[in-house]
């Protein structure tokens, strides 16, 4: 999630269109979900945190909404530690 | 009924925001249709605000209304409204002093099942909002038209109807873009038709340019379809080609510069300049 906020706020396009173009692509993915951007990011410390409580987690966890056409999916990508 | 072989279609025409030019869709795409030689009928289901029959302007023509139909005080047949510049135009108008819980779904369903017979393309105007109105709008439709501008809280009103018409099972939904301006979308101050279509996700319909005409039509009651110079009515005419089924290519940006160049071209010659 952080990372989706991170390219919608670092996105190239500074024009009007391009603004309109990131604000839109965010509401509506929480729209689609009947969620919000706060209460993603609440779920992603938790993922993180179940799966902390059962492995060692090393490097960055990434929790993420990717979407296709009207569709979306969670992109969960935790590095785990091997012995 | 001379011609007509198959059952009529019904499609909705919705958008979830108010203003971006439903109504005016209905009015042009139908009337269009019905120059075609297409047997239409447009139902105003915008009961309490209704609009159509003054973008018609058929509003000195209604006597009956859609509620007095469903509760028996009149019949079908004498409430809709013939479109003397189209004899294939008909209006089933909407009442101005109900509201929209004062008809049902299944009400709604029983009259198309009625008008069905008799027409190729049965037309509802659905009003603005995602409540009982809109419920009333897509219960008997086959098609659904969503008609937006390039604007974000449009845009999200469009994808929130497409949503919920996807969740009643519609399986051919269709974007109209209306008011968008080529000048600023190139300049990058208004979202693009890729934009849009990104965003929504659904199958183009039509692109209708913002025109002054729009407003001149709408004045004088008559629909913009009947100005030959205007680009709003070369769009809707593809609207209902496309609605037909025959395949009418979008006009590029650099057609519809041309166009307008040719236009203002006319335009100072005429005004002798």
């Amino acid at each position: 999630m952080l990372d989706f906020l991170k390219r919608v706020f670092n996105a190239e396009d500074k024009s009007s269109k391009g603004q309109a173009n990131n604000r839109l692509r965010l509401v509506l993915t929480h729209d689609r979900l009947g969620t919000s951007g706060l209460v993603m990011e609440a779920m992603k410390e938790e993922i993180i945190q179940v799966i902390a409580k059962h492995m060692e987690i090393e490097g960055v966890p990434e929790v993420k909404i990717i979407t296709e056409g009207r569709h979306a999916a969670m992109d969960i990508s935790i590095p785990l530690k091997g012995r | 009924m001379d011609n007509k072989t198959a059952e009529g279609q019904v499609i909705v025409v919705t958008s979830g925001k108010g203003g971006v030019g439903k109504t005016t869709t209905v009015a042009n795409v139908a009337s269009s249709l019905a120059r075609l030689g297409q047997k239409v009928v447009v139902l105003d289901l915008d009961i309490g605000l209704k609009k159509l029959d003054l973008i018609l302007g058929l509003e000195n023509r209604v006597i009956y209304d859609i509620v007095q139909v469903i509760e028996g005080e009149c019949t079908l047949k004498q409430a809709l409204v013939k479109d003397k510049r189209f004899p294939e135009l008909h209006m089933l108008p909407a009442a101005q002093t109900r509201n929209k819980d004062d008809i049902t779904p299944e009400q709604v369903k029983q009259l198309c099942t009625q008008l069905k017979p008799d027409f190729d393309y049965i037309f509802i105007d659905c009003p603005a909002g995602i409540e009982q109105g809109f419920r009333n709008a897509i219960a008997a439709a086959d098609r659904a038209i969503v008609v937006t501008n390039p604007e974000v809280s449009a845009v999200r009103d469009a994808d929130r109807i497409i949503g919920m018409l996807e969740s009643a099972n519609f399986k051919d939904i269709k974007l109209v873009v209306n008011r968008i301006r080529n000048d600023m979308v190139k300049s990058g101050d208004m979202l693009s038709i890729d934009d849009l279509m990104e965003h929504l996700c659904i199958d183009l319909l039509g692109v209708v340019p913002e025109d002054q005409d729009v407003v001149v039509s709408t004045n004088r009651g008559e629909p913009i379809i009947l100005n030959d110079h205007s680009q709003a009515s070369t769009a809707f005419n593809n609207i209902a080609r496309r609605t037909l089924g025959e395949q009418v290519d979008f006009p590029t940006f650099e057609d519809i510069n041309l166009w307008t160049r040719i236009k203002s071209l006319g335009r100072n010659m005429f005004s002798g300049r």
